[in-house]
Parts: structure tokens; C-alpha cells; sequence
């Protein structure tokens, strides 16, 4: 490294090391809460409404998935719109990340569920993890509607903070695993909650086991429902916990003090993206399993 | 607006829910589709490139064959055939050995022939001469003229009677 880069590094170091020390004096550590250089967090978990079309209120959270959602089509459009067998730019990126996901899809739903079942899962890794990195950006959640000088509406805000998307995408998620489990078994996909069938064969014999399966169907039935309320929540509080963390680090220490969260939280969007379309995945392979080799011939 | 709860609102809800299977749709037709595709035809492009290659490789190998093949049997074909010409150039010289052989010989009998001939042709001279000089010579010595032809028989008998001159 040269002398003149070494110079440039301590530089930039400094600048840090001054900013983590002015951002302590000004945070609410330092000050106390009333003086702090950012105002104390106020955490409100509905979205705010920023407008109304008809009697359908418009959120913020709502706006911001509007934009994930039109950022995405943008992107593949882009990315798809002169195919080259030899890919390049956007195209080499997102065929990288779709080849990634679909060979994950495979190697979980295996060759022949994978087409059917590789929409859902993508389009919800896609959607949750921009969704949550786009709340990541610097101004992204600074853009405010004002009246009267006051804050009155925060213009954006992820919507994974918003528990009617992540509910959303919860019921769609379990919407469609049944559907396949269905698709895939018929009517002996039910069969699996309406455990009666010890229980009918020659029936006060086995009165003891016929119950405990009855029991276990309607436990096999209650944790697919469950399962809408788990990857509701669990999308719902580490998006919404995420951003209470960096609003609290930064009222806490301002400035840089902030960044290792920030990096915590790309990391974190990624995670909860995979983590729900993997989940997904995986209960869609369970409701089809066993149908493979009989769909095959 | 609510603040406080965790803000369920049932059309919300619905929305984000319409506006995240609109997503999916429109992701499988702008992206998913086509880049699946363009995947499966890379897939199948390298597989056939692949296999082309093996074939390529594989008909090289089987012409570098046949042209070993040729060329052996070329080879062979070019043995062959100098062992021909050599055995047909022995012949030929064997038969012109012999039927110059034959010639000298012919040459050679009829040469002796002719010597003989000659031979014979000049004894017979000789003793013709021979024969009239004795002749003569009896003539001056008995000074009369002898019956020349019983003369000659008595000669021609003594020569015979001789015949060292004859052969």
C-alpha cells in the first residue's frame, strides 16, 4: 500500500473513530433521553394510512410493497428482455440467483415437483428479502407526508413490518401447500386429519389406538393451521424487530454506531426470505410426498 | 386509525395478498419462464455439444482407423505386388537365360554342322585330288594309260581300307 493510501485509510479512520465519539455525546446514552440528537423512537406496529381510495386505506407498508413489487418486474424485465444463451450483466445476475433457488427447489421437491412448486417459492424469497433491504435504505424510511410542520404519515415503511402482508403471504403459503397436497393424493390427502380407520375395524377392539389416532389427525390438522399463524408472526417480529433495533441503536448512539446493525439486518432480510420460502418448500414436499413414483409412470 | 394492537385489517390483508399472487404471475411470465427455459436449452446445448464432440472425437478415431487400415493395406498391396514383378522379372530372365541358351546351343550344333560339313566337303576334295594325283603319278610311272575308273576304285579302296582321312 502506499504512503499516500496509508495517509487516505487513517484519514477516513479518524473520521470514524470522531463520528462513533460525537454520535455517544449526542446519543441518548450520554444526554438522556429529552436531549438526545434524535428524538425518542416511537414504535407503532399498524401501518400508517398516507392515503385513501375510496373507503380503501392506503399504508404505507402497502405503498412500499407496491414498489418491491414493481422494483421486481422491473428487474426480471429487464433482466429477461434480450436473452442470450452466453448471459450478461442483469441477465448473468438474476439467472445466477434463479438458478440458485430453483436448484434448491430441487434438491428439496426433487425434478418433478420442482417447475410446480418454483413460482410460489421464488417469487416469495424475491419479494420478502428486497421488500426487507429496501427498508435498509438511507432515506428510504425519512420520506414523510407533513401537515402542519409535524410529521403525519411515514411515507414508507417495509412491509414486513406489517403483520396483514406477512399474514398475506402466510395464507397464500398454506393455500397452495394444501392445494398441492390435494392435487397430488385426492381425497386421501383428508385422510391424513381423518384418522377414523383403526378406529372403524372391528370397532370396540381397538378403542384405545382408534382414539389416539383420531387424536393425532386432529393434531396433524391443527399444525397445518398453525403453521399460518408461525410464518406470520415469525416474518412479522424479525422484520418489525429489525427496525425497532437500528431506530433504537441510533437513538441510543448515533451516526456510525448504527452500521454493524445495519449489516446484521441484510443478512437478516436474506435469512427470513429463504427461511420462508424454505419452509414453504418443504411443507409443499411433505404434502406430495409418497405420489413421486406413482405421477412418474 | 388504530395505534394500538398489531394493526389486523382484513382488506389490507387481501390486498397485499392479491398484489403478491399478481407478483407471481407476472414473475413466472417476465422471469421465471424464460430464464427456466433459456437454462433447460443451455442444458441441452451443452449436453449436445458435448455428445457432439464425443462423436466427433470417436468418427476421428475410427477415420485415423480406416486410414491405418488403407494405408496397411496399401502398404501390402505395394509388397504384393514388387514380389510380383520381381518373381515375373526372374521368370522373364529365366526364360530368356534359357531361350538364348537354346539359341548358343542351336547356333552351336548348326555351326558344327557346317564345320562338319566343310570338313567333309574338303577331305572329300583332298582325296579327289589325292585320287587323280595318285593317278597321274601311276600314269607316268607305268607310262600308259590305266583304266582310270578301275584305277580309282583300287584308290578309293585303299583310302577306305585307311580311312584315317575320312573322319
Amino acid at each position: 500500500m502506499s504512503s499516500r493510501n496509508k495517509r487516505l485509510l487513517l484519514l477516513v479512520g479518524l473520521a470514524l473513530v470522531a463520528l462513533v465519539v460525537v454520535g455517544f455525546v449526542e446519543g441518548a446514552i450520554f444526554k438522556g433521553p429529552e436531549d438526545a440528537f434524535l428524538s425518542e423512537p416511537h414504535v407503532a406496529l399498524p401501518a400508517e394510512q398516507i392515503a385513501s381510495l375510496g373507503a380503501f386505506r392506503v399504508t404505507n407498508t402497502l405503498l412500499s410493497s407496491w414498489i418491491t413489487t414493481v422494483l421486481l418486474i422491473v428487474l426480471f424485465f429487464l433482466a429477461t428482455r434480450r436473452m442470450s444463451p452466453v448471459p450478461r450483466g442483469l441477465q448473468n445476475v438474476v439467472e445466477l440467483a434463479v438458478e440458485a433457488l430453483y436448484n434448491f427447489v430441487i434438491s428439496v421437491a426433487g425434478e418433478h415437483y420442482a417447475r410446480r412448486f418454483f413460482p410460489l417459492i421464488a417469487t416469495l424469497f424475491f419479494f420478502v428479502m428486497v421488500n426487507a433491504w429496501l427498508g435498509l435504505l438511507p432515506i428510504y424510511q425519512s420520506l414523510a407526508i407533513f401537515e402542519n410542520g409535524h410529521v403525519k404519515a411515514h411515507l414508507l415503511r417495509p412491509a414486513g413490518t406489517d403483520i396483514n402482508m406477512t399474514f398475506a403471504l402466510a395464507l397464500i403459503s398454506f393455500v397452495f401447500i394444501e392445494a398441492w397436497g390435494f392435487r397430488a393424493h385426492g381425497f386421501a390427502f383428508l385422510g391424513e386429519f381423518i384418522r377414523v380407520k383403526v378406529l372403524f375395524r372391528d370397532f370396540p377392539r381397538n378403542l384405545f389406538m382408534g382414539l389416539i389416532d383420531v387424536f393425532v389427525g386432529i393434531l396433524e390438522l391443527l399444525s397445518h393451521f398453525v403453521r399460518i399463524i408461525s410464518f406470520g408472526f415469525r416474518l412479522f417480529g424479525n422484520m418489525t424487530a429489525g427496525e425497532i433495533l437500528l431506530l433504537v441503536s441510533a437513538f441510543l448512539v448515533a451516526f456510525v454506531a448504527t452500521l454493524p446493525f445495519y449489516g446484521l439486518e441484510l443478512l437478516v432480510g436474506f435469512v427470513q426470505a429463504l427461511i420462508f420460502a424454505g419452509l414453504t418448500l418443504v411443507f409443499a414436499t411433505v404434502a406430495v410426498a409418497g405420489t413421486e413414483s406413482e405421477e412418474h409412470h | 386509525m388504530p395505534e394500538e394492537g398489531l394493526g389486523f385489517h382484513l382488506p389490507s390483508l387481501i390486498a397485499y395478498g392479491i398484489n403478491f399472487l399478481l407478483l407471481v404471475g407476472i414473475l413466472y411470465v417476465v422471469g421465471y419462464k424464460r430464464i427456466l427455459k433459456m437454462l433447460d436449452e443451455r442444458q441441452s446445448r451443452i449436453r449436445e455439444s458435448l455428445e457432439t464432440a464425443d462423436r466427433v472425437r470417436q468418427e476421428a478415431a475410427q477415420q485415423q482407423q480406416e486410414l491405418q487400415r488403407q494405408l496397411e493395406a496399401a502398404r501390402q498391396e505395394g509388397q504384393q505386388m514388387m514380389a510380383q514383378a520381381r518373381e515375373s522379372a526372374d521368370r522373364f530372365r529365366q526364360e530368356e537365360q534359357e531361350r538364348a541358351g537354346e539359341a548358343v546351343a542351336q547356333m552351336l550344333t548348326r555351326a558344327r554342322a557346317e564345320i562338319q560339313q566343310e570338313r567333309d566337303a574338303a577331305v572329300e576334295e583332298v582325296r579327289r585330288h589325292f585320287a587323280d594325283l595318285a593317278i597321274r603319278a601311276a600314269e607316268r610311272v607305268v607310262e600308259r594309260s590305266i583304266d582310270r575308273d578301275a584305277h580309282r576304285q583300287v584308290i578309293e579302296r585303299v583310302l577306305e581300307e585307311s580311312g584315317d582321312l575320312k573322319r
